[in-house]
């Protein structure tokens, strides 16, 4: 009877160990850092001028990442697939890899159409985590709030909530980034960093001045106008 | 049971008169492990569709199939005034079972510290027939509707967190969870499709037009010419047996105080302008007021919009209404007759929809 029991234990030992060793043994960490001129941002104390001359100051700075691949590795996991960058809580990202060299990392800024139209979803798509509209089904891609003199809005607002993932709206887009040569060593974590210059946002393939528009709030032609901006903002900081 | 188990194993065979005892054991022993596995398993209640009704146009339980777990969860959570800020608004005070899950008598419903809908609380059944929610559909899916209620300083004006928050400091939602989901973890998630299983398995199918479509009761002179008047003049677009084909027009009504333009603030599309999803009319005699904003009082003065009296042309006005509706007097009441006939007394007694035996 006593093998019984040593199959037994010696089973439960082994599905363990497949579990903690089985894949990946290596960490890509991306840190995200967001600056305007030239500053990194500090939320809400610190100001900062757009090229227009417009004053503002920033509440909330959040967007979505996803769909991840380091050299057309993907993660099928909703966990690493899927995530929230917001300055007040967490800007880095990281995940589980084969120990080797990389030197391409894509992202989707923004979320899949499918995942604005399944019901509910669970980790970073939560709608608790208020990116989220509530009365038009979708999810908010990239959100700014903040203050300016300049704004004609209600308390002088700023409210930038871009979206949209209707046909003709779509706003999510990939961003290709080349990392140089990232090594990535057996049971070791690398890090590459990820420049976001807001200072872009206001100004590359659009012009985006506060006194026009400091309220987006709705999928349409200014979401769209304004997140053609956005792949000007994200560059890898070299190193 | 694992006990047992283990003290199996440490058993000496020797002392069994033979193996052929010991494997019959084993396998009583895992027969009534399994046996346990599945008691403890939430048992399903699908969704049943009536007989000669139209499959639903998506499956919204694809990745929620019902259980009486999760109904019952659903339905405690449904009849909840504290889930609100004030705790007073629970859903149900503005979808009322008597009134077929709208807001009986009001044109809109109030919401917590004196507030007011904007819109008319719309019934709440066959919602698996639907493809969008909401007067302009600009809720895709079912399981994502309730985040609305709950968070809408005029609705229920809470944060999903704290909803979850109350929900698991009460040890008895905390097993209610457990049943429904094989965990005592509130999460939006669980929330969203506990709910989506109570309100989505409300079916309306029982009222005197279904029986006499499944040959058990009859129409009388007037329903039956009635009957006959509403399909000339409305099933276009309130098209049997569901009586809605689920889509957005524009029926007339004015703009409103709150410059409703409907279906458009959706679509972005002028065209979509004072669009709106087409209502069934299932139970209209006990939802009323009706349209999207609650101002029309009664049934006949809905017909009587229909005949003129309210209606106003602008240039997004359906085609249908290119044929001037005329009914003499006699006729509008066959058809008012016939509007009756469509009320489900089963579904406003029903006890599965009605208040849980109390509330945590
Ligand atoms: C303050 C009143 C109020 C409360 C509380 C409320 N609702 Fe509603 N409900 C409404 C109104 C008004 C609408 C129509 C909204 C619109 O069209 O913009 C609606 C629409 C709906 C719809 C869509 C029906 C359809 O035909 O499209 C569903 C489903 C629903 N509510 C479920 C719920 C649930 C579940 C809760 C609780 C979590 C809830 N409601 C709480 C007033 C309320
Ligand atoms: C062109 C499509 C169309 C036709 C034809 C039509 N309706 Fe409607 N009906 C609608 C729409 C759209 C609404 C909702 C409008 C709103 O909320 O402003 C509505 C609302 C209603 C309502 C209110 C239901 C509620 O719950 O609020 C009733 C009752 C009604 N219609 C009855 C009729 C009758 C009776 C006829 C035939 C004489 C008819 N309808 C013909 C599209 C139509």
């Amino acid at each position: 009877m006593k093998i019984f029991r040593t199959l037994f234990f010696v089973t439960v030992i082994f599905i363990t160990a497949v579990n903690i060793s089985f894949g990946q043994n290596s960490t890509l960490k991306i840190n995200f850092e967001h600056y305007a001129n030239g500053k990194k941002i500090v939320l809400s104390d610190s100001s900062y001028n757009n090229i227009f001359g417009e004053q503002y100051f920033i509440k909330k700075l959040r967007y979505y990442v996803s769909n991840l691949k380091v050299n057309g590795q993907a993660f099928t996991e909703d966990s690493l697939n899927y995530h929230l960058i917001d300055l007040a809580k967490s800007t880095s990202i990281k995940l589980p890899l084969t120990a080797g060299k990389y030197n391409k990392l894509v992202f989707m800024l923004g979320v899949d159409s499918s995942r604005n139209c399944s019901g509910i979803q669970q980790g970073a798509l939560d709608p608790a985590k208020d990116m989220f509209w509530t009365w038009n089904t979708g999810y908010v891609v990239f959100k700014l709030e903040g203050t300016s003199s300049s704004s004609n809005a209600d308390r002088n607002r700023i409210e930038h909530h871009v979206g949209g993932y209707r046909f003709g709206n779509n706003i999510s887009q990939f961003i290709t980034f080349n990392i140089g040569e990232v090594v990535l060593k057996p049971d070791s974590i690398s890090e590459i960093t990820i420049n976001v210059n807001l200072d872009r946002y206001w100004d590359s393939v659009n012009t985006i001045r506060i006194s026009e528009d400091p309220i987006c709030t709705l999928p349409g032609t200014l979401a769209k106008k304004i997140a053609a901006n956005f792949p000007a903002m994200f560059t890898v900081k070299p190193e | 049971m694992l006990q047992i188990f283990l003290q199996c194993l440490q058993l000496n065979p020797s002392k069994f008169i033979s193996i052929k005892l010991f494997t019959t054991i084993l396998f009583t022993f895992l027969f009534v492990f399994l046996c346990s596995l599945a008691i403890q398993k939430p048992t399903p209640l699908p969704l049943q569709i009536p007989k000669g009704w139209p499959k639903p146009p998506s499956d919204i339980f694809k990745n929620n199939k019902p259980t009486v777990e999760g109904f019952a969860l659903g339905r405690q959570l449904f009849y909840d005034g504290n889930l609100s800020s004030d705790g007073n608004i629970s859903c149900e005070s503005c979808h009322q079972q008597f009134a077929s899950f709208a807001t009986f008598d009001h044109d809109l419903s109030h919401g917590v510290n004196n507030t007011f809908s904007t819109r008319n609380a719309p019934a709440l059944f066959n919602l698996a027939w639907m493809e969008g929610y909401h007067w302009d559909g600009g809720i895709n899916h079912i399981e994502v509707q309730p985040v609305h209620p709950f968070t809408s300083p005029n609705e229920m004006g809470e944060t999903i967190e704290n909803v979850l928050a109350k929900l698991n400091s009460n040890a008895e939602y905390r097993s209610m969870f457990k049943a429904a989901f094989g965990d005592e973890e509130a999460t939006s998630e669980r929330l969203m499709k506990s709910l989506a299983q109570f309100t989505g398995s409300i079916v309306s199918s029982n009222s005197k037009y279904d029986k006499v479509m499944r040959g058990e009761d009859e129409f009388n002179n007037i329903e039956k010419k009635g009957y006959e008047l509403f399909k000339q003049n409305c099933s276009s677009c309130h098209k049997e047996p569901l009586f809605t084909d689920n889509s957005y027009r524009n029926n007339g009504m004015p703009l409103n105080r709150f410059n409703d333009v409907g279906r458009m603030l959706v679509t972005g599309r002028s065209s979509d302008s004072l669009k709106f999803k087409v209502p069934s009319l299932r139970n209209i005699q006990v939802s009323y007021p009706y349209m999207h904003d609650g101002s029309i009082f009664s049934v006949p003065q809905v017909v009587d919009h229909y005949l003129g009296l309210s209606f106003e042309n602008n240039p997004f006005i359906d085609t249908v209404f290119k044929r001037k509706i005329e009914l003499t007097p006699r006729q509008k009441n066959e058809l008012i007759y016939f509007l009756y006939a469509l009320t489900d007394s089963t579904l406003l007694k029903d006890e599965r929809f009605g208040p849980p035996k109390r509330i945590f």
